[in-house]
């Protein structure tokens, strides 16, 4: 009863909205409370499982604990298939604080709003591939407006040329996140810099989440990976192809262009 | 009437020999630099020739000088509009292959090559690059090779002779040819300084030679292509334009040019015009046919008390206008009418003039010898092996009555003084002739004297420069002293 009036205190308070904000955006990609494990574990009573002077300094960077060779760290590793949590950015000791105190507050409700998305789990049909597809390369664009997948990434069947390669290939994406609900929470909020920025104001529908993770799904079973070093050699080839024919094409534009004047009086006195 | 001072220039072609003596005076003053190798400022061409650069003359290929449109001129190469596509390449300008790669010899070779079975040679090496090179053109790469079809064959004052004309012209026996030299024509009317982008050329208004700022040139070169002579050429070492400064620092000395000091012919005459500016405009606007009477209308006769009036009123000191009293060019174009501006009809109204040469004339066949006297005075002029077509083109605009009133007077010069000398003419024919050309016995003494008999003074009236005065029409020199210090000397180069 306590722990309820609490919560219910520290969510109304504006730090309390602040963190809850903060933890959205940074935290819900990867972990729910209360909500089953999505690329991290559940925080739910996580507070409860370790002292808090262990955890501020785990979360203020993971990675050295791992190095540091201490045991649950390297069990935590483990249960995410070696995923490293990455150091979040903007956090300071005091916010880390702050988030604890939330995820306190949230386990102890009975159910918290960061519970995670209800994602459907109704079963994919080839219908959700193919419109995963067409989200993926662009010929449906999103509800909301968000760019098309393949400006940066590749799959497999979009093809020869492949997508973009400036993201990383998303051939096994379904599986490196581990599986449907990670994959779904992650497109819901992603975790990195480069996607929040691209969706934070065009969040992708849960239908349009629902498609694409079925396209992921699909790939991950049956498709390779596209060969980047091929289809970036064709890409340079066509490249250099079109580039010629641009000149030659110039060439016959402007074909009565001004060249070389002696010369020219010189060869044709040779034929 | 708005009357300015200009150095008139006048070559008179009949006494060139084609010695390249003026070329040379000219290269070792100023362009023996580096940068400057390719450029000869003053060089001597052979007619019917492609000259330097090649073809120079084919305005349809560099678009130099200015064209009709709307009822006005504008320049041919560029404009305010027009730049915006060709900002960063000028496509109307002659390679260096056009003018010729400059190259000198590898003389340490003969003397340095190792022993072998055959002599050592100095090979030629390119001046720019410092590689062997073979050696395909040069500046005066067509000299005397008047029959040339690869080169003579081209000379675009060819257009309009008949079919026969072009083959007597270039067949053995009758081949002829005679020399052009060529400097900048300081023209009233320039387009090189109109298509300046940064304001760097401009035309000195006291004596109106125009030259090339080097600290404000910043190597747009549309000069280069708007010069319809190509007369204004890039240093490629510098990045600055430079073309022919008519020796101003000799003239400003009292000393004639170093091409027209050098000249071993004695073609070259120098002296002031008196010219009315306001009239620029106008003339260069008027149909190809009226140019050089329009060009001769604005240069003003020095003994009018009118124009000596407004010429004092404008700052033009009496020295000055006394030197032009005195010019020779003044006497050749304006008085006897026989110095012609070469292509007028490029509108930028040059200010150096050319006396048409005498030509051979047609040999005839008589008793199985080759014959060319005459019994019809004047007609061979008509018959001379150089067709008066191709002196049009070059001098007339392309009418050949002027030309050939030019021609007509020489003729009729030299047959009275034949007939006073030599006395194997009749000197009442001699009389008719002069008549028939429109000069008087008095003047063609004159012709005779300046022609022939000339002294330095007289073929060079150059006037007092009066340098410190034009300085004070532009800042007092006593402020200039007391503000600027010791300033700074230093030689172009590139960027800003």
């Amino acid at each position: 009863m306590l722990g309820i009036v609490l919560a219910a205190a520290f969510a109304t308070s504006a730090r309390g909205q602040e963190t809850a904000a903060y933890f959205k955006a940074n935290c819900a990609s990867c972990h729910t409370i209360g909500g089953g494990r999505l690329a991290g574990p559940d925080l739910k009573d996580v507070t409860r499982r370790k002292d808090r002077e262990w955890l501020k300094s785990f979360i203020l960077n993971p990675q050295a604990k791992i190095t540091a060779g201490d045991p649950y760290a390297l069990q935590l590793l483990e249960e995410a298939r070696g995923v490293v949590m990455p150091q979040v950015a903007g956090l300071t000791p005091d916010r880390v604080d702050f988030v604890l105190d939330l995820i306190e507050a949230e386990s102890a409700l009975e159910e918290s709003q960061f519970k995670g998305q209800q994602i459907s789990m109704a079963p994919f049909t080839p219908a959700d591939v193919t419109r995963g597809m067409a989200l993926f390369t662009g010929r449906d664009i999103p509800s909301a407006g968000a760019p098309p997948c393949f400006s940066c990434h590749s799959i497999p069947g979009i093809g020869g040329l492949g997508g973009g390669f400036a993201g990383p290939d998303l051939t096994l994406v379904f599986e490196r996140l581990g599986g449907r609900p990670a994959l779904s929470a992650w497109l819901q909020a992603p975790a990195t810099p480069m996607m929040q920025s691209l969706l934070r104001n065009a969040p992708l529908a849960p239908d349009e989440i629902h498609a694409l993770t079925a396209l992921f799904e699909d790939r991950a079973k049956h498709g390779a990976p596209v060969q980047a070093g091929v289809a970036q050699l064709t890409f340079s080839l066509l490249g250099l192809g079109v580039a010629a024919l641009a000149l030659v094409l110039f060439d016959v534009i402007w074909k009565g262009r001004f060249r070389a004047v002696r010369r020219s009086l010189v060869e044709a006195s040779k034929l | 009437m708005n009357v300015r001072a200009q150095i008139g220039t006048m070559f008179h072609l009949d006494k060139c020999i084609g010695c390249h003596t003026c070329s040379l005076a000219c290269k070792n003053i100023w362009t023996d630099r580096r940068g400057t190798e390719y450029m000869w400022w003053n060089n001597v061409e052979t007619k019917p020739g492609t000259g330097y650069p090649c073809q120079w003359e084919d305005q349809e290929k560099f678009r130099g000088g200015w064209e009709k449109h709307n009822g006005s001129i504008r320049l041919k190469s560029t404009g305010k509009a027009r730049i915006v596509t060709n900002i960063f390449h000028n496509p109307h300008m002659p390679s260096m292959d056009d003018y010729y790669e400059p190259w000198t010899y590898d003389y340490q070779h003969l003397f340095n090559a190792p022993e072998g079975p055959d002599q050592p040679t100095a090979r030629p090496i390119s001046m720019v690059t410092g590689e062997h090179i073979d050696v395909e053109s040069g500046p005066n790469w067509d000299d005397d090779l008047g029959g040339s079809p690869v080169y003579a064959e081209h000379d675009p004052n060819l257009a309009g002779l008949s079919e026969e004309q072009r083959r007597q012209l270039f067949s053995v026996e009758q081949l002829v040819f005679f020399y052009l030299p060529r400097i900048c024509n300081h023209c009233l009317n320039p387009a090189c300084v109109a298509s300046c982008p940064s304001g760097a050329l401009y035309k000195r208004g006291e004596d109106g030679i125009v030259l090339v700022d080097q600290k404000r040139c910043r190597a747009w070169r549309s000069c280069i292509a708007a010069c319809p002579y190509k007369k204004v050429f890039f240093n490629w070492h510098t990045g600055k334009s430079e073309k022919c400064i008519l020796c101003y620092p000799r003239l400003e000395t009292g000393q004639a040019p170093a091409c027209f000091h050098s000249c071993v012919g004695r073609i070259r005459y120098l002296g002031v015009l008196l010219y009315d500016a306001e009239r620029i405009a106008d003339a260069a606007n008027l149909p190809t046919e009226q140019l050089i009477d329009a060009q001769r209308e604005m240069i003003l006769d020095p003994h009018d008390s009118h124009v000596i009036e407004n010429a004092l009123k404008n700052g033009i000191s009496d020295a000055v206008i006394e030197a032009a009293q005195d010019s020779p060019v003044y006497k050749f174009v304006k008085v006897w009418k026989i110095a012609l501006p070469p292509h007028i009809e490029f509108r930028t109204l040059p200010m150096l003039f050319y006396v048409p040469p005498m030509a051979p004339v047609m040999a005839q066949r008589r008793d199985g010898a080759l014959d060319s006297v005459s019994d019809n005075l004047f007609h061979d002029i008509e018959q001379a092996r150089v067709p008066l077509k191709f002196l049009a083109n070059l001098l007339g605009a392309g009418q050949e009555g002027k030309v050939l009133y030019a021609l007509r007077k020489q003729k009729a010069v030299r047959w009275y003084r034949r007939a006073l000398t030599v006395g194997d003419v009749d000197l009442e024919t001699a009389r008719r002739m002069l008549r028939d050309a429109d000069c008087t016995e008095h003047e063609a003494q004159a012709i005779y004297e300046l022609t022939s008999l000339c002294t330095v003074e007289q073929r060079f009236v150059i006037p007092p420069m009066l340098r410190e005065q034009a300085i004070e029409s532009l800042k007092d020199p006593h402020e200039q002293k007391q503000n600027a210090g010791f300033g700074f000397l230093s030689g172009p180069r590139r960027g800003l």
